[in-house]
C-alpha cells in the first residue's frame, strides 16, 4: 500500500494529536500514526524530523531526554499547554473544513446525473 | 512567547552547532534502531533490518539538511555563505572585480556629488523655526499685474496694521555701509530692517534684543560673524558705540551663528550688520522687499484673500500708489529662487553616467556568466535550486555594488569641495552651497548606500538570471548577442546624448566671450568707492572728492587713465528711467541713466561717433548736458543727428520733511553733445540697451566705481592705488577691486559650471561607452577564434576577417547612435535656457559629436577585430 503525501499543516496536526496521549520519541510517533491511520500515512523521517524541530520553535512541543535501557538517553517529546490550545484550534478546524469538503462532494453534478 | 523561543533556539544552533550537531545524530541514530528493532519484530535479521531501515530513512545528511533549514538562522547562514562564496568568486578574477567597482564607483560617486548639491540647495531647510510659515511679500503692478521685487514703505506699514492672517510682518532692504573710526575701514554688507524683523523669522539674538519701534535711528545688530571678527567676541559689546558711516552707533544686539541672512539670495553676500530702515513714506518708491510669518491654523488661500482686499483699500486711498494687488511666494522657494532647475539637470545628466556604468557592469557579468556555465551545470546537477544560484549570484552583485558605492563615496568626498569652488559665485546656487554648507554628509551617505543598492538591480538581475538558464549552444553566445548589443546599444545613445549636451554648452560659451564688448578689457582695473555721507554730505562735496581722487591716480605712475562711472558694464547694475522728447508730439523715451567722468569714455576705449565728449568744463553751474549712446540715438532719432537736441530728463530731488523723506522726479532739460559707441551694459548676453550718460559733476553720487587702465600687470597695482586714495582721505575703504577679465570670468561663470560638469559626466559616459564596445568585441572575437583559423586557413584575407567581425556589432552601433541622436533631439530643449546664440538641436554640433562617437565606436570595434586577425592559423585551430 504506497502511503499518501501529507501536507506540512495535517501533519504537524497529526502530531500533536499523537502526543496527546503520551510522550513518544520520534520512531513512536512514526509508528502510532502509521498503525492508527492503518498503514495509509507512512511518515519518512526527512518530513517528521523538520516537523518536530518546527512544532519546538512554535512552542507546542516540548523536547525531554530520557534515559533508555544501555545507558542511553532518547529524546521523547510532550505536548505543552499551548500545543493543547492549538491542537484543539486545528482539530476544530478541520472538522469546518471536513464538513465543508463532505457536503461539495455529496452536491449533485451534472455529470452524475 | 514562541518568537522568544524561536530566537534562542536559532542562536543555539548558531553558536553551540557541534552539541546540536550530536544531538541530531543521535535522535536520528535511535529512530534508525527502534525502527530496524522493529523490522526485526516482524520477521528481518539484523542485517536486513539495518539496511531496510537505512533505505527507508535516505539520505541522513539529506534528513539533516531539511531539519537545518527550519529555523531563521539557517537562512543567516546560507546568506553568510553567500557572501563568503562571493567574495571568493570576486577575489578569484581582481582585474574583472577591480574594472566593475571603479565603473560603479564612477557612476555612484558622480550621482552622489550631485546628490550633495541638491541636498543643500532644497532639503536643508532654513534656519528659522517652523520656517515653512515664512513668506515673502511682494505687490503686483501694471496691466499685467505682474510682481515686483520691492514694495513702498508706506503700503508695508498699512500692510502690517491691517493683517490679521499674518502674525508679523517685517521689512527690509540691502545697504552696503562704511565702518569707519577703527585701524582699517571695512565696507560692510548690510540689512536695514525694521523692528520686529527678527521676531518674525523666530530668531532670539545671542547677545541683547532687536530694534524696538522707539529707538533712534543710530543703533545696530550686528552678526555673529563680524562680532568674533572685528570686535574680538568681545561679551561687552552691548550698548557699546561703534562707527558706521562717520556717525556714532550703538551695539543694541548680536545674532547668533547659524543666522546667515542675505537681502538677495542670488546677488548679496551675508548681511553682517543691521540697522533700522530709513522711513521712505512715498508710495511709489519701492523700497522694501517685505516677508512674513502665518499665523497658525491660517491657510495660504485666506491670507491671499486678506491680503488683497488690503491692497485694494489701499489703492483707493493712494491713488498714486501702484500696487493692485499682493501675492506671496514660500521664503525657502525665495531663497532657491531657480538654483534647483540647475542641479535637477544635473541630476539628470549625471543619472546617464550611472546608468552607462550599470550597463557595463551588466555586460561584463554577462561574459562572465557565459564563462561559468560550467559551474552553474555542476551546481544544478549536484541538487541547487534555480531561487538558490539566483540568490547566490545576486549576492555578488551586492558585493560588487557594495565595494563600488563605497569607493564612489571615497571619490565623492574628494569630488564635492571641489564642485563648490566651481559653483558661480553671485548666483543663489552659490549662496545656497555656502548658506548649507555643502560636504558630504549623512543624507549623502544614505543616499549613496541607497545607489549601490538600485545599481545592484540594475546590473545583477539580468546577468543572474541569464546565468542560471539552462546552456545555451556556443554559437549563438558568440555573436554580440541579444543583450549584449542592446546594452551596448544603450550606452552609445546615452554617451551620445552627454557628448550633445557639453557639445552645445561648449559651443554657447564660446560665442558668449566672442561678443563684441564695445570696450577694451584688457589692463583694466576697477573698484568701487562709496563716500562717506558724514564727511561728504553735499553733492557738491561729493563730486569735488571724486575729482581729487581721479586726479591722483591719472598722475601716478604706470596709470595711463582714470575714470569713474555709477554702473560699469558687466557689473549687474543699471539704472532705468524715462525721459522725453519735447516738441509738436513728445515722445516719451527710456534709457538706462549712468553717470561717468570726462576721461570714462577714453579710459574704456570706447569711440566717440559724433559731437563731442563730456568736459571739466560741464560743471554744476552750466547746462545740463548728455552723451548717448549709438542705441539711443537709433531708436530716437533714426532720420536725424541727435547732437545738439534736447530731451527733458527727470531728476531726483530728495527732501527732507517732517514725515520722513520726500523723493520727487523734476523735469530738467538736457542738451545731447555727442554720440560714443555702443558698450555692453548689464550682461554679457544681454542685447545694448539705450544709454544717458551724465557729468558726475552735475549729477554728484555717492559711490562710483573707478577705471583705471594701466601699462603693468593690475593685481600688482593695488596696493599703489589703495595708497593714493588714502592719501585723499584715509578712511575711505576701497572695495570690490576686481579686473575687467574678472567680471567677464564672472559673467561665463554660470555657464562654465554646467559645461565642467556635463563635460565631465560625457567624457566619462564616453570613456565607459567605448570600454564597453571594446569589451563586448574582444569577447567576441575570442569566441570565433576557431572560426577565424578556419577561414584564414581556407584563405581569407585579413581585411575580410576584420569586416566579417565588425560587421556583426555595426547593427548595434548604428541602433545606438540612432536612438542617441533621437534622444539628444529630444532632451537639450531642456538645456535652452543655459545656452546662448546656439539652438538646442545646432546641426553643426549634432554633426560634430555623432562623427566623434562613430570614431570612437569604430576604433573601440577596431581593435579587438585586428588583433584578430594577428592570430596563427594553427593556435586557432586547435583552441576550442
Amino acid at each position: 500500500m504506497k502511503s499518501s503525501e501529507l501536507v506540512q499543516g495535517t501533519l504537524d496536526m497529526l502530531i500533536l494529536k499523537t502526543l496527546a496521549l503520551e510522550p513518544l520519541h520520534g520512531y513512536g510517533i512514526a509508528l502510532r500514526i502509521e498503525q492508527i491511520s492503518k498503514g495509509v500515512f507512512r511518515v519518512n523521517p526527512g518530513s517528521l524530523f523538520p516537523a518536530f524541530r518546527r512544532l519546538e520553535r512554535a512552542g507546542w512541543i516540548r523536547p525531554e531526554w530520557r534515559p533508555t535501557e544501555n545507558n542511553r538517553r532518547a529524546k521523547f517529546y510532550q505536548l505543552t499547554t499551548l500545543g493543547r490550545k492549538q491542537l484543539k484550534a486545528e482539530t476544530e478546524e478541520w472538522a469546518r473544513q471536513l464538513a465543508a469538503i463532505t457536503r461539495i462532494m455529496r452536491a449533485p453534478a451534472i455529470s452524475d446525473l | 512567547m514562541f518568537r522568544i523561543r524561536s530566537v534562542v533556539a536559532g542562536l543555539r544552533a548558531l553558536f553551540r552547532k557541534r552539541q546540536v550537531e550530536r544531538e541530531m545524530d543521535e535522535e536520528l541514530r535511535d529512530y534508525l534502531d527502534a525502527a530496524a528493532k522493529d523490522k526485526m519484530r516482524s520477521g528481518m535479521n539484523r542485517e536486513e533490518a539495518t539496511r531496510a531501515a537505512r533505505v527507508e530513512m535516505g539520505s541522513v545528511d539529506a534528513v539533516k539538511e531539511e531539519i537545518r533549514s527550519v529555523g531563521w538562522e539557517s537562512t543567516l547562514e546560507t546568506i553568510w555563505q553567500d557572501l563568503r562564496f562571493g567574495l571568493r568568486v570576486l577575489r578569484r578574477n581582481p582585474g574583472f572585480t577591480a574594472v566593475a567597482a571603479l565603473t560603479l564607483a564612477l557612476g555612484i560617486g558622480g550621482t552622489a556629488v550631485v546628490f550633495s548639491l541638491l541636498d543643500a540647495v532644497l532639503l536643508r531647510p532654513l534656519p528659522y523655526p517652523h520656517s515653512e510659515r515664512l513668506f515673502r511679500l511682494f505687490p503686483l503692478e501694471g496691466k499685467r499685474k505682474r510682481g515686483v521685487e520691492q514694495a513702498s514703505y508706506g503700503d508695508f506699514l498699512d500692510w502690517q496694521r491691517q493683517t490679521r492672517t499674518f502674525e508679523s510682518l517685517a521689512a527690509y532692504r540691502g545697504e552696503s555701509l562704511n565702518l569707519t573710526g577703527t585701524a582699517e575701514p571695512e565696507r560692510l554688507e548690510a540689512s536695514t530692517v525694521t523692528p520686529g524683523f527678527f521676531a518674525t523669522l523666530g530668531v532670539s539674538p545671542a547677545l541683547g534684543r532687536e530694534f524696538r519701534s522707539d529707538d533712534p535711528e543710530s543703533v545696530a545688530i550686528l552678526s555673529y560673524a563680524l562680532w568674533q571678527r572685528r570686535f574680538a567676541g568681545d561679551a561687552g559689546i552691548v550698548g557699546k558705540s561703534i562707527h558706521v558711516e562717520g556717525r556714532a552707533c550703538t551695539v543694541v544686539g548680536v545674532l547668533p551663528p547659524q543666522i546667515r541672512f542675505r537681502s538677495m539670495p542670488w546677488a548679496a553676500p551675508v548681511s553682517e550688520i543691521y540697522v533700522p530702515v530709513v522711513p521712505t513714506p512715498a508710495r511709489n518708491w519701492h523700497s522694501v522687499r517685505v516677508l512674513g510669518r502665518l499665523a497658525p491654523g491660517v491657510s495660504k488661500e485666506q491670507a491671499l484673500a486678506e491680503m488683497n482686499g488690503i491692497a485694494a483699500r489701499l489703492k483707493q486711498a493712494y491713488p498714486e500708489s501702484e500696487a493692485l494687488g499682493i501675492d506671496f511666494e514660500p521664503l525657502a522657494q525665495y531663497v532657491v529662487s531657480g538654483a534647483d532647475q540647475t542641479v535637477w539637470l544635473l541630476l539628470g545628466a549625471v543619472a546617464f553616467v550611472l546608468l552607462t556604468a550599470c550597463a557595463n557592469v551588466a555586460n561584463l557579468l554577462l561574459s562572465q556568466g557565459a564563462a561559468r556555465e560550467r559551474e552553474m551545470a555542476i551546481r544544478t546537477a549536484v541538487g541547487a535550486s534555480r531561487g538558490r544560484i539566483l540568490r547566490q549570484l545576486l549576492t555578488e552583485s551586492l558585493l560588487l555594488a557594495g565595494s563600488g558605492g563605497a569607493i564612489g563615496v571615497a571619490l565623492a568626498y574628494w569630488a564635492i569641495p571641489l564642485v563648490g569652488r566651481i559653483a558661480p559665485p553671485f548666483s543663489s546656487l552659490f549662496s545656497r552651497l555656502e548658506d548649507a554648507h555643502l560636504h558630504l554628509n549623512w543624507t549623502v551617505l544614505a543616499f549613496g548606500a541607497l545607489l549601490s543598492l538600485l545599481s545592484c538591480v540594475l546590473f545583477g538581475i539580468l546577468p543572474a538570471w541569464k546565468a542560471t538558464r539552462p546552456a545555451q549552444s556556443s554559437l549563438a553566445a558568440s555573436r554580440m548577442g541579444g543583450t549584449r548589443g542592446g546594452l551596448v546599444a544603450l550606452e552609445v545613445a546615452l554617451s551620445l546624448v552627454l557628448l550633445v549636451g557639453a557639445g552645445l554648452m561648449m559651443k554657447s560659451l564660446i560665442r558668449l566671450l566672442d561678443v563684441d564688448l564695445g570696450f577694451r578689457t584688457e589692463h583694466l582695473l576697477t573698484m568701487d568707492l562709496r563716500a562717506s555721507e558724514a564727511k561728504y554730505s553735499t553733492p557738491e562735496k561729493q563730486a569735488a572728492y571724486f575729482d581729487r581722487i581721479l586726479q591722483r591716480l591719472a598722475a601716478a605712475p604706470a596709470v595711463l587713465s582714470a575714470g569713474a562711472v555709477t554702473d560699469l558694464p558687466l557689473t549687474r547694475y543699471f539704472k532705468r528711467d524715462d525721459f522725453q522728447i519735447p516738441g509738436p508730439h513728445p515722445v516719451q523715451g527710456t534709457a538706462n541713466y549712468n553717470t561717468v567722468s570726462p576721461d570714462y569714455f577714453r579710459t574704456m576705449g570706447i569711440p566717440l561717433l559724433n559731437g563731442r565728449e563730456l568736459e571739466m568744463g560741464d560743471s554744476a553751474n552750466s547746462p545740463l548736458v548728455g552723451v548717448i549712446n549709438r542705441s539711443m540715438a537709433g531708436k530716437y532719432w533714426p532720420t536725424e543727428n541727435p547732437v545738439g537736441k534736447t530731451i527733458v530728463v527727470y531728476r531726483y530731488a530728495a527732501e527732507q520733511t517732517s514725515a520722513g523723506t520726500r523723493v520727487q522726479f523734476k523735469p530738467r532739460l538736457l542738451e545731447i553733445v555727442g554720440i560714443v559707441a555702443d558698450a555692453r551694459q548689464y550682461a554679457l548676453e544681454e542685447p545694448t540697451r539705450p544709454e544717458l550718460f551724465m557729468p558726475y559733476d552735475q549729477w554728484p553720487e555717492q559711490e562710483m566705481r573707478l577705471v583705471l587702465r594701466v601699462a603693468a600687470e593690475p593685481s600688482s597695482l593695488i596696493p599703489r592705488v589703495e595708497k593714493e586714495i588714502w592719501r585723499v582721505n584715509p578712511d575711505q575703504p576701497v572695495t570690490d577691486i576686481k579686473t575687467m577679465d574678472e567680471w567677464l570670468a564672472r559673467e561665463a561663470a554660470g555657464r562654465r559650471f554646467i559645461l565642467l560638469l556635463i563635460g565631465a559626466f560625457a567624457s566619462i559616459a564616453a570613456v565607459l561607452a567605448a570600454v564597453g564596445i571594446y569589451g563586448v568585441a574582444s569577447y567576441g572575437m575570442r569566441q570565433r577564434t576557431h572560426e577565424i583559423g578556419v577561414r584564414m586557413a581556407l584563405g581569407a584575407r585579413r581585411q575580410q576577417i576584420v569586416w566579417l567581425i565588425l560587421r556583426q556589432n555595426l547593427s548595434w552601433l548604428v541602433i545606438g547612435i540612432a536612438a542617441g541622436l533621437a534622444g539628444a533631439i529630444a532632451l537639450t530643449r531642456l538645456l535652452a535656457s543655459y545656452l546662448y546664440s546656439v539652438r538646442p538641436t545646432d546641426p553643426s554640433t549634432f554633426a560634430l559629436i555623432m562623427l566623434v562617437q562613430i570614431a570612437i565606436a569604430g576604433l573601440a570595434s577596431l581593435i579587438p577585430a585586428r588583433r584578430a586577425t594577428k592570430v596563427d592559423p594553427m593556435v586557432a585551430l586547435r583552441y576550442e
